[in-house]
């Protein structure tokens, strides 16, 4: 939320270029997201927007352009990669819990195994991870005994526990009944207000409006428009938004 | 009714739901399941009743059969080469001390990770009660009657048996004096020899050859007792004689002792030229001896050793053939209760290592200790296992005894245990191989499975046994049970990798990225998030496959191994006296196949569907 314009972006995108086969997906993307900023990309579906977070922690590769991430570049360089992901959490649409393991199990995994933190010490910050996103009392559970609300939550805790300094969520809420989004929603936005730096897929208009700190626009693969709340709902200025924005508010 | 137009479309449910009501009786329990089942509609029905017709008529010729005719005595008298094949006598322990190993680690096993169905309890149950009860009760139903041919050429002969105080003998003589004593059928034990002579001799009265009526027929049966003195009662010795003008005879007698007796026959050999006549000596209230060695050592101890008499006729069970049908209580006192008297021992042994060990899985399936000690006991199960059998270079408690020596179902079980273990790991290489994104890996992985699943499973064995130590002379030195072990585990290795492949197929993509996302590198991955998804969703493929291994191991037969299917082979080929009851061999061997598989697949059903976590989320 709170801009510190003395800072270093803590994610630079310079001319991300990127295609499926011949299919030109992300065109010259330009983007500096800075320290505990939360920005929030909106855009009509297959205009890249998936994608395009996925290129930031390399879940997907993209051919052109450089993409930083917290003074480290992107590359074919194997540890870069490593060092990248586990400074980035993400959370996707379809939640991708691991279900043979219980919800503390999927919480501490990553942190034993690829932080190497003692079993004692990852439960423990698991279960205070599980208290903030409100479900403490679901660690021994399975993950399909819970409900679509409570699965994305765990998710974000998972994510969380790797102790990352930027998130990213695809879609958190598009796979959720409407009653279950307003509990998601609530612990992002707890997470905003803690500093976190959010790169945020969604629809949620409301969410983009009460939240974000800059929208970013994407269609066709490009950014079409890029502003604050204010700026983007109340006076967007190019033909796409206004269409997009009297299609779906 | 007329209702206002606006009010038409209004419907208010009353406050409290109705309560819930049970279903139609037709359509619930035992019947509505028939119904709906078995008789929904005429073909359905038509198809209930003609398979339900077919299956009453197979198990009914197949249980009258074995009541009846069969003679399982050909496994009671081979257990030991069944169950060890050639395995040495005097370190048979070492097996004993496997087995028990096994049972007990099973019994832990099924104990911490599965159910154990309440059925296998009660059929255990039932096994040990009946190895108690029925030889009591088989020991109280009356012998059969012994038929031995009395012929011109085997005269005098001794039938020598053991009697017991009180018992009742009776010796009846029974001329054969025209073709109806001929066609006659016996009911009862017949002496083999007697069966072969009087087929022959039978033929020969029915084409005229041999007329009987010519012959003279003046025998003496007597009872003797071990030293050969006449046993008399009341002063008067006990006989059944027949004369020419008496023919036949008989004598009832209640035994004065315990011990050896000696039926005695003798011709009257006056009238050498025409006594000649042939006779059916019929004897009731005698038991058979058991022909196993064990037997015979606890026989001498007790009664010493028997009778020394010229042309004797042991009544050894082995000697002796049912002929006719039996009662069920026959069959129970002379086929079922040797048999269960014989695994007595062991069963209840087994079964008490196996509850042990359950009791002990159960109760400690939450401690990490007994979790841990479970699976280090089966890790170095295997290592102790071939230790124990094969033995140390120089031992004297151990000598080595060459794998050759193996046989019987502790081949099959270790062919089976080698293939399970060894080939596990390698079919998940394989599977993972042909997925790795390096195309050498990939394709030779790829090659590998396809060759292997293209050649029929006998072919690679022949492969093993022939054709690879022809080019790779190393391999020539190498036992041929281990070979077979090698040929074995790839064949399965090879069916497994496809398996799991399918099973690596099934785990979302998502879940390779949450694991990439979260900083997880490929190891890491592949084994804590892809593999165990993937594996417990092929759980009955992979069994599957355990299972098809387990019967395969029959193959090795072929090649000159004597698991099951080799050691009953040469039982009844090499045993001229056993000949005749291939059937019963095959059948017992058929049926431990089949209990053993059944298990299997039982448990991996109990494995899959244990644990939350195999719901997909
Ligand atoms: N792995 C892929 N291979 C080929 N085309 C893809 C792949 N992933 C996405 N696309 C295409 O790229 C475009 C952008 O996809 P995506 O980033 O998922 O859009 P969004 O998230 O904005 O809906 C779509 O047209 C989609 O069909
Ligand atoms: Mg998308």
């Amino acid at each position: 939320m709170a801009n510190n314009n003395n800072r270093e972006p803590i994610i630079i995108c310079r001319g991300v270029n990127k295609w499926f086969g011949n299919f030109h997906v992300l065109k010259d993307i330009n983007l500096e997201v800075m320290p505990q900023e939360v920005v929030v990309i909106i855009g009509p579906s297959g205009s890249g927007k998936s994608t395009f977070i996925r290129c930031i922690n390399r879940l997907e590769e993209h051919q052109e352009g450089q993409i930083i991430v917290d003074g480290i570049e992107l590359s074919h360089d194997v540890r870069n990669i490593a060092a990248i992901r586990s400074e980035i959490g993400m959370v996707f649409q379809q939640f991708n819990l691991f279900p043979h393991l219980t919800v503390l199990q999927n919480i501490t995994l990553a942190p034993r195994y690829v932080r190497r933190q003692p079993r004692r010490i990852a439960d423990e910050v698991a279960l205070q991870l599980l208290a903030r996103v409100g479900i403490p009392e679901q660690a021994r559970k399975y993950p399909a005994q819970l409900s679509g609300g409570q699965q994305q939550r765990v998710a974000i805790a998972r994510a969380l526990a790797m102790q990352p300094k930027i998130m990213l969520f695809d879609e958190p809420t598009s796979a959720l009944d409407p009653e279950m989004i307003k509990e998601v929603l609530d612990v992002m936005k707890e997470l905003a207000q803690s500093g976190m730096t959010m790169l945020v897929v969604t629809h949620e208009m409301g969410f983009a409006r009460e939240v974000a700190d800059r929208i970013v626009f994407f269609d066709e693969g490009r950014i079409v428009e890029m502003g604050p709340p204010e700026h983007f709902f109340n006076n967007p200025q190019h033909e796409r938004t206004k269409l997009f924005l009297s299609q779906i508010l | 009714m007329s209702l206002p137009e606006s009010e038409r479309n209004v419907y208010v449910a009353p406050p409290e739901p109705p309560p819930s009501r049970r279903p139609p009786v037709t359509t619930v329990g035992v019947l509505g399941w028939m119904r709906h089942n078995l008789f929904s509609s005429w073909p359905n029905t038509l198809a209930t009743l003609v398979t339900a017709a077919f299956l009453v008529w197979f198990v009914q010729a197949f249980v009258r059969w074995s009541v009846e005719n069969a003679q399982w005595g050909v496994i009671t008298n081979n257990l030991r080469l069944i169950t060890s094949g050639l395995y040495p006598r005097a370190e048979i322990w070492r097996m004993e001390v496997t087995a028990a190993l096994l049972v007990f680690l099973t019994g832990l096993g099924l104990g911490i990770w599965a159910r154990v169905a309440r059925s296998v309890f009660v059929i255990v149950l039932v096994v040990l009660g009946a190895i108690v009860f029925v030889p009591l009760i088989g020991a109280r139903i009356p012998e059969p009657t012994i038929y031995v041919l009395i012929e011109p050429q085997r005269t005098p002969s001794s039938f020598v048996f053991l009697g017991y105080r009180g018992e009742e003998l009776r010796v009846e003589l029974d001329p054969l004096t025209d073709l109806e004593d001929v066609n006659t059928r016996q009911i009862g034990y017949v002496e083999s020899q007697s069966r072969a002579t009087w087929s022959t001799q039978a033929r020969a009265a029915a084409t005229g050859q041999l007329d009987l009526a010519d012959h003279n027929l003046e025998l003496s049966v007597r009872l003797l007792d071990r030293s050969g003195s006449p046993v008399a009662v009341r002063g008067a010795p006990v006989q059944a004689r027949s004369t020419p003008d008496a023919l036949g005879g008989s004598f009832t007698v209640e035994l004065p002792r315990d011990g050896w007796y000696v039926l005695h026959v003798e011709r009257n050999d006056e009238d050498r030229d025409n006594n000649t006549g042939y006779a059916w000596l019929r004897i009731d209230g005698v038991e058979l001896f058991s022909s196993l060695e064990a037997a015979a050592i606890a026989r001498q101890a007790e009664y010493g050793p028997p009778p020394d008499v010229e042309r004797p006729l042991f009544a050894e069970d082995r000697a002796y053939r049912f002929e006719g049908t039996r009662t069920f209580g026959e069959f129970v006192s002379l086929q079922l209760a040797p048999f269960l008297s014989r695994i007595a021992r062991e069963s209840f042994i087994g079964a008490a290592l196996f509850a042990n060990g359950w009791v002990i899985g159960t109760l400690g399936k939450h401690e990490k200790r007994v979790r841990r000690a479970a699976i280090l006991g089966w890790a170095l199960a295997g290592p102790v296992i071939l230790v124990i059998l094969y033995g140390v270079q120089g031992s004297r408690t151990l000598p080595i005894v060459t794998t050759s020596a193996w046989g019987g179902l502790l081949l099959t079980i270790l062919l089976t245990l080698v293939g399970i273990t060894a080939s596990f790991p390698l079919g998940v290489a394989l599977a993972l191989g042909r997925r790795s994104e390096l195309p050498v890996i990939k394709w030779t992985c790829t090659l590998f499975i396809e060759v292997i699943r293209g050649v029929p499973l006998i072919t690679i064995l022949f492969m093993a046994k022939l054709i690879v130590p022809f080019f790779w002379s190393a391999l020539s030195s190498l036992d041929l049970t281990v070979r077979m072990m090698i040929g074995l585990t790839l064949f399965s290795a090879a069916y497994l990798a496809e398996n799991v492949r399918g099973g690596l197929q099934i785990v979302p993509h998502g879940q390779l990225e949450a694991a990439r996302a979260l900083g997880m590198n490929p190891f890491l991955t592949t084994s804590l998030i892809v593999l165990p998804q993937a594996l417990r969703a092929v759980i009955p493929a992979i069994v599957g496959q355990f299972i098809s291994l387990f019967k395969d191991t029959s193959l090795v037969a072929v090649v000159g191994l004597f698991e099951l299917v080799g050691i009953v082979d040469t039982i009844v080929s090499g045993q001229p006296i056993y000949r005749p009851y291939q059937r019963e061999a095959y059948i017992f061997i058929a049926i431990i196949y089949f209990v053993i598989s059944y298990a299997m697949s039982d448990v991996s059903r109990r494995l899959e569907t244990s644990g939350a976590g195999s719901v997909r989320g």
